[in-house]
């Protein structure tokens, strides 16, 4: 309130100053404070929307009521993932088969890479809808409870992930980001890690 | 249109108005951008792909740090106000009105219930983040799971306020952090007093990935 009088006083100013210009033209050229102006108005417009923290949503099963966990061993297509330390991912497929199993390492820029090999079939699916959603032949709703439908699929990946006690929360993070990018719907995180799966983790450790 | 031209001698044109306008824009920016709150603890969050916007209110934020310290924070300071009437009750310590304001208008707490009102009398910014340096954030082991009361407080208050909803739940962890602290926490969440299975984890925005 108090700077609007000055202001126009200024303005006033201005405006008489531009009379008698007419003679003498003792303008000032305002490019430089234009150009500072909008440097001002640039960096406060990006600055302003730069910072905005993200969310990603983790949905946990409900616990059972009763104290028996539920198998997941069973279940096709499955892939186990372990996060160790040294920000090393350790993994096997389908259900853990004693003498058999065995435990393959990779790391997180070649996870994605895997991931998206290995869900192919729900990713092309997906993306048939995405196409559908752009040519504008469904509409949102349809694209998210199409994209839900193949993400249930029975080729769909299932992604168990275990998380190592000394794996950094930078890992689990990373990792669930890994399951959006990829269209994986099903997977759950764990942190029961089994004894005999242990002594494969500690195994394969010991070559890092 | 040349007939009108034609009478200015001067081709310069008057930016004066648009100066006006730069700067009101440049003010409004200014004024209207919310800078970053001060916090109680530095958390240097991963980044994701996600793009959810994180919600501004009814929003229950527990944070992990990367020395594995918990605090505590609410969103709405109505809820607030409430929360800490009820924690001063359950944890035997009386508050003054003063201080009361002062835990209203703070952001994330992670101070053991017993040391919060010698906490709120701290008169200055400086003097807090001297203390929370050297907290070790709320309590949450099994003998003494105080993190469990204010996530139970808060579901209470915050549901009672608004016809039996639930605030939703954010989990910001440092990249850092242990998993093994981070899944305790998530572990107290599942617990079966206060049964939060879905819950935000806060990310920044992965900025180059290509």
């Amino acid at each position: 309130m108090a700077e609007a009088p000055g202001g126009g006083e200024g303005g006033g100013g201005g405006r008489h100053q531009k009379k008698r210009a007419k003679k003498g033209n003792t303008r000032i050229d305002m490019t430089p404070m234009v150009d500072l102006a909008f440097l001002l108005l640039t960096f406060f417009i990006l600055t302003t929307t730069m910072y905005k923290p993200s969310t990603l949503q983790l949905t946990f099963p409900v616990p059972p009521e009763d104290d028996q966990p539920k198998e997941l061993d069973k279940v096709n297509n499955a892939l186990t993932l372990f996060l160790t330390s040294k920000d090393q991912i350790l993994y096997y497929r389908d259900a853990y088969k004693p003498g058999e199993t065995q435990l393959t390492r990779t790391n997180f820029k070649d996870v994605e890479k895997m991931l998206i090999e290995l869900n192919k079939p729900t990713i092309e699916r997906i993306n048939t809808y995405a196409k559908q959603l752009n040519e504008q032949k469904i509409n949102e709703a349809a694209f998210d409870s199409l994209k839900n439908l193949a993400q249930k699929q029975k080729d769909a990946l299932f992604v168990i992930i275990k998380p190592e006690k000394d794996a950094k929360f930078r890992n689990m993070i990373d990792i669930v980001d890994e399951m959006d990018i990829s269209g994986i719907g099903k997977y759950a995180v764990q942190d029961t890690i089994k004894p005999e799966e242990q002594l494969l983790i500690d195994a394969e450790k010991l070559k890092f | 249109m040349p007939k009108i031209k034609m009478p200015r001698s001067s081709p310069s044109l008057d930016m004066t108005p648009m100066v006006d306008l730069a700067f009101l824009l440049v003010t409004f920016f200014m004024l209207t951008a919310q800078f970053r709150p001060e916090e109680a603890v530095t958390v240097d969050t991963p980044s994701s792909m996600s793009q959810q916007p994180i919600p501004t209110e009814n929003l229950m934020t527990i944070i992990v740090d990367s020395a594995g310290r918990v605090f505590w924070d609410f969103t709405d300071k109505k809820v607030r106000a409430e929360v800490i009437k009820e924690m001063a009750n359950r944890y035997k310590f009386q508050l003054t009105d003063d201080q009361m304001v002062r835990f209203t208008n703070l952001n994330a707490i992670g101070i053991p219930a017993q040391q919060l009102p010698a906490y709120l009398d701290l008169n200055s910014p400086t003097e807090r983040k001297e203390v929370d340096r050297a907290s070790r954030g709320i309590p949450y082991d099994d003998a003494n799971n105080q993190l469990l009361d204010w996530i139970r407080v808060t579901q209470l208050i915050f549901s009672s306020g608004s016809g039996g909803k639930n605030p939703l739940v954010a989990l910001k962890g440092d990249g850092n952090a242990n998993y093994s602290t981070v899944n305790q926490v998530i572990k107290i969440f599942q617990g079966p007093t206060v049964k939060i299975n879905r819950f935000k984890m806060i990310t920044d925005l992965e900025e180059s990935r290509m």
